[in-house]
């Protein structure tokens, strides 16, 4: 009889703990996924920009049709890209592209003193800076999230329901941090 | 992060319940102490009880009433204090929203959103304060609403990486949870001091008729200013230092908050007329004071800022580097203009120049700019020809005539302001990222009240030589248009805005630019170059007074 009510009471026990490990598991998930559609809306307002810009600046620079066209390739892939590794190189790629584009626009002195373009610059420097910070809270997370799948207790509750780790949104050069940083 | 959310919310719940029972307990003792001084003056307790020439504490029952008392006014205090915080406190120090049309602050703006993003998406308000000085603030209400602001001097002194740390200090504040309980504290506070100044003002009326209760009174304020000079002290020194660890996580850039710092204590970093009994809410105590920057237990209990050397030197730590490079590095520091630089020239060449326009299957013309843009058939591709010239070229590859097609597109429907000279419509443009409305005939502007401070803080225009003799001989012939003002009033101009009649004055007397200033809605009718030159003398002003001009 007592063995009994020791056993129901471990069994209760270890299904309270597994209980709470695992909400505090899907709570951690849930903000990885909040901060993943943080990234998502930035890249989004990036991809909707871009098309303004480049018909800002068509007018003035008709011997950089390759550059801006390239802009435009960059941008559509990654609109197109799905997995968050394809997604980041994509994004890395149309980072690269605006680089170049914002050296060009920089040789050319009536676009400095246009103050649309100017507008749509600080627009994209905006919105450049709000993916890396999303992009940074969303690497956080993500790394808190890993972790406590990783480390005990939480592996094994994590196994056995299948939670798997998750993907950092990876960049490629370390001096990346700073968007694109234009100055006229 | 310093604490776990819980953790925040229990501390923050921790702090305002302190500062209720403070609240309650302070009301208590005050009314305690005038049931003792009634009581013993004029002696009605001790009569009841037969014993005279007694000092008496009051009756149990008297202070039952006394703490019934206390707890209706602290709740009703707490109450008034605390309902619409932040609006209150913003209107106290003269914060503004920031203005949509405005440059700068599309930029403020998009800052604070992107530090919002990188604090996870909590939604942050940018505000304005227009103000000379460098300095910025946090506030936060129960509802979780919350507000990071800066002033005009700090937007347009430091670089867009040095505000986001200023604004990323703020936010720290705010994530990391002192924010609120600052804010109770500071409204909290506040009524005090109003109180206490509107009985005095009252207390000077009635001087004479001998109202010995409102002296009474006055002596309990005043025991009352004090202790709310108190409340100021439950807001600790190391929530700066912690602010500013969280802005670091953030901007991962504790060098740009380092150069935000020093430059913002070294320049004047009040905010304006308000502030020593709101200190606690900005980065930086607007009424530097040298308790500040001393350490030990007196300064951290009375000061609300920890000293900047310490809070430069922990951030200079994280960067690697030592005080004389961050100076040195300073030397050189520029920040890039988020407008577009352009110089005033004294001509406009394109005012004089007309062109030709084919249109309807023939040559029209010449017609001037301003003529071109009430031309609602004309598009870029359309075929031009310049005066004076055989080239045909479309539209959009004049450079002078690019500017029709970018600007004011749809506005056609939109309330007509008119010049007061020329009784055309007036355009919307930015002047120094001010929104003004420009005459494109005269190239007179209207400046709109609270725009022309902007427009004087920022200082991204450069002067030609022709506007900066025109202020030179302004400011030392003073003596003789000043002479001339005065002797009669001129009320020549319509107000584009509210059609009033505008007077035509100085500036200020110190600057003699005269304008036309409507008193109905506090707008100023610039003529051409006249709001350049009074630019060009406020950002000389320190040059001028050297001289001896001023």
């Amino acid at each position: 009889m007592i063995i009994l009510l020791i056993l129901l009471a471990a069994i209760l026990l270890i299904a309270g703990w597994f209980f709470t490990t695992y909400n505090s598991l899907v709570a951690l998930k849930v903000r990885v996924e909040n901060a993943w559609s943080q990234i998502d809306v930035q890249l989004k307002r990036r991809h909707d920009l871009i098309p303004n810009l480049v018909e800002a600046v068509k007018g003035y620079m008709s011997y950089e049709k390759d550059t801006l066209e390239r802009v435009i390739k960059a941008r559509n892939q990654a609109i197109d890209a799905s997995s968050i590794k394809d997604k980041a190189q994509a994004e890395n790629f149309l980072s690269s592209t605006l680089k170049s584009l914002f050296a060009v626009v920089e040789r050319y002195p009536d676009l400095k003193a246009n103050q649309n373009v100017l507008k749509l610059q600080e627009e994209l420097t905006s919105t450049e800076n709000k993916i890396s910070f999303a992009r940074q809270y969303y690497n956080d997370e993500v790394g808190r999230f890993n972790t406590q799948i990783q480390i005990v207790p939480g592996n094994i509750v994590a196994g056995a329901v299948g939670f798997a780790q998750r993907d950092f949104f990876q960049i490629e050069d370390k001096t990346e941090k700073e968007a694109p940083q234009v100055k006229f | 992060m310093p604490y776990s959310f819980i953790e925040i919310e229990e501390k923050k719940t921790k702090v305002i319940g302190f500062l209720f029972v403070f609240i309650i307990l302070f009301y208590f003792l005050t009314a305690y102490l005038i049931l003792i001084v009634l009581e013993n003056t004029s002696g009605f307790s001790c009569v009841a009880e037969g014993v005279r020439g007694c000092f008496a504490l009051p009756s149990w029952q008297h202070t039952l009433a006394a703490l019934a008392v206390a707890l209706i006014i602290g709740l009703l205090h707490w109450w008034t204090s605390t309902s619409n915080l932040i609006d209150k406190i913003c209107g106290l120090i003269g914060a503004l929203p920031v203005d949509p049309k405005d440059t700068y602050h599309q930029y403020l703006k998009n800052i604070v959103e992107e530090v919002s993003v990188a604090i996870g998406g909590r939604p942050l308000e940018a505000w304005v304060l227009p103000s000379v000085s460098m300095n910025a603030f946090a506030l936060e209400d129960f509802n979780g609403r919350a507000v990071i602001g800066v002033t005009e001097g700090l937007l347009t002194r430091l670089s867009r990486s040095q505000i986001e740390a200023v604004v990323g200090h703020e936010a720290g504040h705010i994530i990391s949870g002192d924010c609120l309980s600052t804010t109770v504290t500071c409204a909290l506070a506040e009524i005090y001091e109003e109180g206490s100044t509107h009985l005095a003002l009252g207390l000077k009326r009635r001087r004479g008729r001998g109202s010995g209760v409102l002296v009474l009174v006055y002596i309990i304020l005043a025991i009352m200013r004090f202790f709310s000079s108190l409340i100021r002290y439950f807001i600790s020194r190391q929530r700066e230092y912690r602010a500013d660890a969280v802005a670091v996580r953030l901007t991962r850039d504790p060098l740009s908050l380092a150069e935000a710092l020093k430059l913002i204590s070294s320049n004047w970093r009040g905010s304006g007329a308000q502030g020593e009994r709101l200190q606690s809410i900005f980065i930086m105590n607007p009424v530097p004071s040298a308790l500040d920057e001393k350490e030990g237990v007196f300064s951290d209990m009375f000061s609300t800022h920890p000293p900047i050397k310490n809070r430069i030197g922990i951030l200079l730590n994280m960067a690697h580097l030592d005080e004389k490079s961050l100076e040195e590095n300073l030397k050189n520091f520029k920040r890039a203009s988020p407008v577009a630089e352009i110089e005033t020239k004294m001509e406009g060449p394109d005012l004089d120049r007309q062109w030709f326009v084919f249109m309807g299957q023939q040559w029209q013309g010449p017609f001037a700019v301003s003529e071109l843009k009430n031309m609602p058939a004309l598009t870029p591709e359309d075929w031009v020809r310049p005066q004076g010239s055989e080239s045909v070229i479309h539209a959009y590859e004049d450079k002078a005539l690019l500017g029709l097609f970018s600007k004011d597109a749809g506005s056609g429907d939109k309330e007509k302001f008119l010049c007061p000279h020329c009784k055309v419509s007036l355009e919307e443009v930015t002047y120094e990222g001010a929104p003004v409305l420009k005459c494109n005939y005269c190239q007179g502007v209207f400046v709109e009240e609270g725009k022309v401070s902007r427009i004087l803080i920022r200082q991204d225009k450069h002067f030609s030589v022709e506007i900066a003799r025109l202020g030179k001989t302004l400011i030392s012939e003073k003596q003789k248009f000043q002479a001339k003002q005065g002797t009669d009033n001129v009320w020549v101009f319509d107000c584009p805005a509210c059609l009033r009649k505008m007077l035509r004055q100085f500036f200020v007397y110190s600057y003699p630019v005269e304008v036309d200033r409507c008193a109905y809605c506090g707008g100023t009718w610039f003529d051409k170059y006249e709001l350049d030159i009074l630019q060009y003398l406020f950002e000389n002003k320190e040059i001028f007074f050297k001289q001896g001009l001023t």
